[in-house]
């Protein structure tokens, strides 16, 4: 396959289970290495990294995952601010820029909260927060809507949306076919491991 | 790593420490039990060695020296047997005081008998030898065999050997059981560590989406392992030192054994202990971590 995804696009990738949507996505984060070819990430040339800038690379991307992934005895808070101490920020810088994003998601209010006391959407609006606190310049989510009720589930892709408008790179796996419809984006459909579509107008065909 | 991200860690290992609090007293208790049977082990090896050494300073080497020398050159060559390499001390014993000494063993009677060896004294002056180490008995001895003015010599070659002999057997198998318990600790810590890890998945795979390097996900866990270690160290000093007080008054009553006290060891034991503690917790903390990231650490499957 071949595929080039531009900066600030919006992209969705759908395909049946097994068709080959989490090993493209592993290979973009790096997860996996390819057998042949050439994958170029943010001007990573995966194929000749060293093992030590893998870090260097994640940290040019947030990744949003279908189970959520907080941790159950940090706060609302403390989640997304993990993210920021990873990377050595300073704690002045962490408690402005994570007021910001939670802001971002709708989370102001909820910041001293527990992951246990909050719905799947929000959890998920937590998970996104700490996708993007970083700054990365592409974000990558996988089935984010896959454990969230249908109707939140249009609250996370119109926030995804808004931030793609900010200009961050969206790429986002999903099997859910009326998602794409409705939001009318690039779509690349998988099957088999090879790439059976690309539409630019959000068609399944 | 900035210095910031060293405190922020540092403070999580400690929290950690707290977090898992059940498993960090049950890493202590491994810990200390490992280290209070080497604790043992080496306190027997000190005190066994001590008694030894005693025994090893009443194992001397009496050389003669030649009737014809003058006073003045069995002195010197009694000073020339002090600097042999082997030797800790000669002491020069004059023909008179070896007279003396040898009365002061008598009765009485027997003295008043003796008491024209004053006027015409048959010893020889005398070199009381005490050696550095029995282990090289033999080379020594024919050294002072060898001295100018040594006529002969009257020494106990058998209990030299056996001296020797047990004091490598002590120093063998005392080294053998520490590095065994040594290798013990550092599986038990290095299976604390991997437990831990696991209950740790979900923030290591996070960690990792995020872009932490492989050192900044070690270093809470090293700390972990560190401070357990030094805990572990103290704990079991304390340990020893109640027991080794109580066994004290017992040897020392009972067996009228001089045992050494324990104030003389005791920072030396700790600093045995602590750098146990920590280099177990090290090694097995940066091990298992490092096998973990390579082989398990997961970031996009489920968990």
């Amino acid at each position: 396959m071949n595929i080039k995804i531009h900066p600030g696009e919006f992209v969705f990738v759908v395909g049946a289970s097994g068709a080959g949507k989490s090993t493209f996505m592993k290979l973009i984060i790096h997860e996996e290495k390819p057998n042949a070819g050439e994958i170029i990430v943010n001007g990573y040339r995966l194929s000749h990294m060293k093992r030590r800038q893998v870090p260097l690379l994640r940290r040019t991307m947030g990744i949003v995952f279908q189970d959520f992934r907080l941790i159950p005895n940090m706060d609302v808070f403390e989640n997304v601010a993990f993210a920021m101490h990873v990377v050595g920020a300073n704690n002045r810088e962490i408690r402005k820029r994570v007021s910001y994003v939670l802001n971002l998601v709708g989370l102001g209010g909820k910041a001293r909260s527990r992951p246990s006391e909050l719905s799947g959407g929000e959890q998920q609006r937590v998970g996104l927060a700490r996708a993007l606190v970083n700054r990365p310049s592409l974000l990558i989510a996988d089935e984010p809507t896959g454990n969230v009720d249908p109707n939140m589930s249009y609250e996370i892709v119109e926030l995804l949306t808004e931030i793609n408008r900010r200009g961050t790179t969206i790429l986002m796996v999903t099997h859910e076919h009326q998602l794409v419809r409705d939001f009318n984006r690039r779509v690349i459909m998988l099957e088999n491991g090879t790439v059976v579509a690309d539409n630019e107008d959000g068609g399944l065909q | 790593m900035k210095l910031r991200s060293v405190r922020y860690l540092t403070v999580e290992g400690f929290k950690n420490i707290w977090v898992n609090r059940l498993m960090s007293i049950a890493s202590i208790g491994v810990l200390v039990a490992c280290m209070l049977m080497m604790g043992v082990a080496i306190i027997l090896t000190l005190n066994v060695d001590k008694a030894l050494g005693q025994l090893e300073e009443q194992n001397v080497v009496m050389a003669y020296f030649d009737d014809t020398l003058s006073e003045q050159e069995a002195r010197a060559a009694c000073t020339q047997l002090g600097q042999l390499d082997n030797v800790a001390t000669a002491e020069f014993i004059s023909k008179a005081e070896g007279l003396q000494r040898q009365m002061e063993t008598m009765e009485d009677s027997q003295k008043e008998y003796f008491q024209w060896l004053q006027d015409d004294n048959p010893l020889p002056d005398s070199a009381k030898i005490i050696l550095s180490d029995l282990s090289q008995f033999d080379s020594t001895v024919e050294q002072i065999k060898n001295t100018p003015g040594v006529a002969r010599i009257n020494e106990q070659r058998d209990l030299a050997m056996k001296i020797s002999s047990i004091k490598r057997a002590l120093t063998m198998a005392g080294g053998g059981v520490i590095g065994l318990l040594l290798l013990i600790a550092l599986v038990i810590v290095a299976n604390t560590v991997r437990v831990t890890m696991y209950g740790r998945k979900l923030e290591i795979s996070i960690m990792k989406a995020v872009g932490a390097t492989n050192a900044f996900i070690r270093f809470p866990f090293v700390v972990e392992g560190v401070v357990l270690g030094i805990l572990s160290a103290g704990v079991t000093t304390g340990v020893i030192y109640l027991v080794y007080k109580a066994a004290m008054g017992v040897m020392e009553t009972a067996l009228n054994i001089q045992a050494i006290p324990f104030s003389q060891f005791v920072w030396p034991l700790f600093g045995i202990f602590a750098a146990m503690g920590i280099l177990t917790g090290l090694i097995s903390s940066i091990f298992m971590i490092s096998k973990y990231l390579r082989k398990e650490g997961s970031e996009f499957r489920a968990l």
